[in-house]
């Protein structure tokens, strides 16, 4: 059927229209990557072959890089896609750690209730920290989360009893019914990440999710359309906790031990730096940003004690200067050129 | 025929500056309005205030005897009035196709459980008929996966059109939907909103100052002068009305 407003410039492209790159701007829902069911066989082949490949050591370690991978998609849900900032994310992450840790350490519960516990205690607590986003936005809401940041370490120390205090707390790990531990574990992992992943992608791809994008770039058009940007927002900040909650309980079953400083301002910080640097608003971004999160510490350390710090910093600067879109489009953009073509 | 929209009295005060002052209108059920004024003759402060983007001091706007201003925004909506920005409001970051699906955002019910566990498949397979039925009509559909950022303003004003549309409105606001437009260009788009208009037997208040796309297109025309409503009628009385000659048609022969 030809276009039956037929102007000039209605059908084809309009004069002095560039077609821009793929990934060159956020938003842009052509398809995204090239090969994109070889790539993502190649991953999952990959993600599977990892246990029985890696020596123990950095097989922890990739198991740690899903376990970020899921704490940032929830805080990209805030950051990326609903365009606000949070500081609370490093604090619902210990937050997920400890419920799963004093129900397996002081309760004797089985690990495998943790995960939903954790997940409901941050939505909560999400939710409750989110309400003011009823009324606040942007730098407030901003600081609303940097107070809870603060609060909720010395909180975890407060109650030696049941958290145990500065000292921490150490957590039996999950027992592998087959396999080595540290392969079952990290299975685990992997299948709630990919779990996690699919249910941003569901989301994302929803009148919820656009509703998000909507609110974060035009406010006052989006509610014209009836759409309710504190409910929408509220809603967001409660899921993107509930992810850190329960990344926090995979943190648990990883690492086998909670203590309040590892749940500090600067874990939020750098979450955010992984988010950034990953690339915002993608679904390969979380992805990329927690393999940020888990090397930048380890190469940074051998530097000097100081350097992990000064050297997020200075990611951050240099994404948000030369590539906005962060790693995952940097990577789109390297792929595409490879594939040979603009689409 | 009673009234779709019943505007009476309105005033609408900005510190000092009155943009509205008694303003009343009243359209009915499918009626075409052409609004016309000079610049900061409070056309599109109506347009805020019957979306609710501000609120009036004094009168009152009825939408099928419903009192307006009693409703949040995002409520508005939900009664049936859909509107465009003068300076476009699209979303950047969503592609155009996305963009007109957010228009049909009140026709969906999917949240976040029901999203992410899958269960908005069908609905956003339905919201995306709407939006691609509509990107067609406006020979937008080739782009409709392009991302909404950096369209050309003609373009972004048809996108914003279809996104309003896809609201499924009864009363639809239109401010200056022909900016951007080239020349020729012009007759054709004034023949695309008539067209849609006789379809969808909605009514629809056109802001515009292009006069040759507001005559080809409206019956009625009301022409406000700094927050005064200065002439209302049929559109051969109106271009001729020496208060609305003197307004704002000017060099209109």
């Amino acid at each position: 059927m030809s276009a039956p407003w037929a102007g000039p410039g209605a059908g084809g492209p309009a004069a002095g229209h560039r077609r821009l790159a793929v990934g060159e701007v956020a938003g842009d829902r052509r398809r995204a990557w090239p090969w994109r069911r070889t790539g993502l066989a190649v991953l999952a082949a990959l993600a599977l072959a990892l246990p029985f490949a890696l020596p123990p050591y950095r097989l922890f370690q990739a198991t740690l890089v899903l376990v970020y991978a899921v704490a940032l998609l929830g805080l990209d849900l805030v950051v990326g896609h609903s365009g606000q900032i949070s500081l609370s994310h490093g604090a619902f992450f210990g937050v997920g750690a400890y419920t799963a840790a004093v129900m397996i350490a002081k309760l004797g519960l089985p690990y495998p209730l943790t995960l939903p516990a954790a997940a409901l205690v941050t939505y909560g607590l999400g939710l409750a920290a989110g309400l003011p986003a009823l009324r606040l936005r942007g730098l407030y809401l901003a600081m609303v989360t940097f107070a809870v940041a603060v609060v909720v370490p010395p909180l975890l120390k407060r109650f030696p009893a049941v958290t145990g205090g500065a000292m921490g707390l150490p957590v039996p790990t999950p027992r592998a019914p087959f396999l080595d531990d540290d392969q079952w574990l990290y299975l685990l992992v992997l299948a709630v990440t990919v779990v996690a992943f699919a249910g941003v992608r569901n989301l994302t791809g929803s009148r919820a999710g656009r509703a998000l994008t909507a609110i974060r770039e035009n406010p006052a058009a989006a509610e014209v359309l009836g759409m309710r940007p504190a409910t929408h927002m509220t809603s967001a900040f409660a899921w993107s906790a509930m992810y850190a909650g329960a990344a926090g309980a995979l943190y648990t079953w990883t690492v086998g031990f909670v203590s309040p400083d590892s749940f500090t301002l600067s874990l939020s910080v750098t979450l955010l730096a992984g988010a950034v640097i990953g690339g915002l608003a993608t679904l390969a971004g979380p992805l990329l940003g927690a393999l940020v999160v888990m090397a930048v510490p380890a190469v940074a350390q051998e530097l000097s004690p100081a350097a992990p710090g000064i050297v997020s910093g200075l990611l951050i600067v240099l994404v948000v200067q030369a590539a906005p879109t962060g790693l995952a489009g940097l990577l789109r953009r390297a792929a595409w050129s490879l594939a040979g073509r603009r689409a | 025929m009673a009234a779709l929209l019943e505007v009476d009295r309105l005033t609408m005060r900005f510190g000092g500056v009155t943009a509205l002052s008694g303003v009343g209108l009243a359209v009915r059920e499918g009626e075409l309005v052409g609004l016309i004024g000079p610049n900061g003759a409070g056309k599109s402060t109506l347009f805020d205030c019957l979306t609710r983007r501000c609120t009036p001091q004094e009168g009152s706007m009825r939408l099928d005897g419903e009192d307006l201003a009693g409703l949040p925004a995002h409520q508005v909506a939900h009664r049936g009035v859909a509107r465009t920005f003068q300076n476009t409001g699209l979303f950047p970051g969503l592609s155009v196709r996305e963009n007109v699906m957010a228009g049909a955002h009140r026709h969906g019910r999917a949240g976040f459980w029901s999203a992410a566990l899958g269960r908005a498949a069908a609905e956003e397979r339905r919201l995306r008929g709407v939006a691609d039925e509509l990107l067609d009509r406006f020979g937008l559909a080739a782009y409709a996966d392009h991302p909404a950022a950096g369209v050309p303003y003609g373009m972004a004003k048809r996108i914003e059109i279809a996104r309003a549309l896809a609201a499924r409105p009864r009363l639809l606001l239109l401010d200056e939907p022909a900016g951007g437009l080239a020349p020729g260009e012009v007759p054709a788009f004034a023949d695309l909103i008539g067209r849609i208009h006789r379809e969808r037997g909605i009514a629809i208040i056109v802001v515009e100052h292009h006069m040759e796309f507001v005559l080809a297109l409206c019956g009625r025309i009301v022409c406000f002068e700094r927050g005064r409503k200065i002439a209302d009628g049929p559109a051969a009385a109106v271009r001729h009305d020496p208060a609305v000659v003197a307004a704002c048609l000017g060099v209109v022969s």
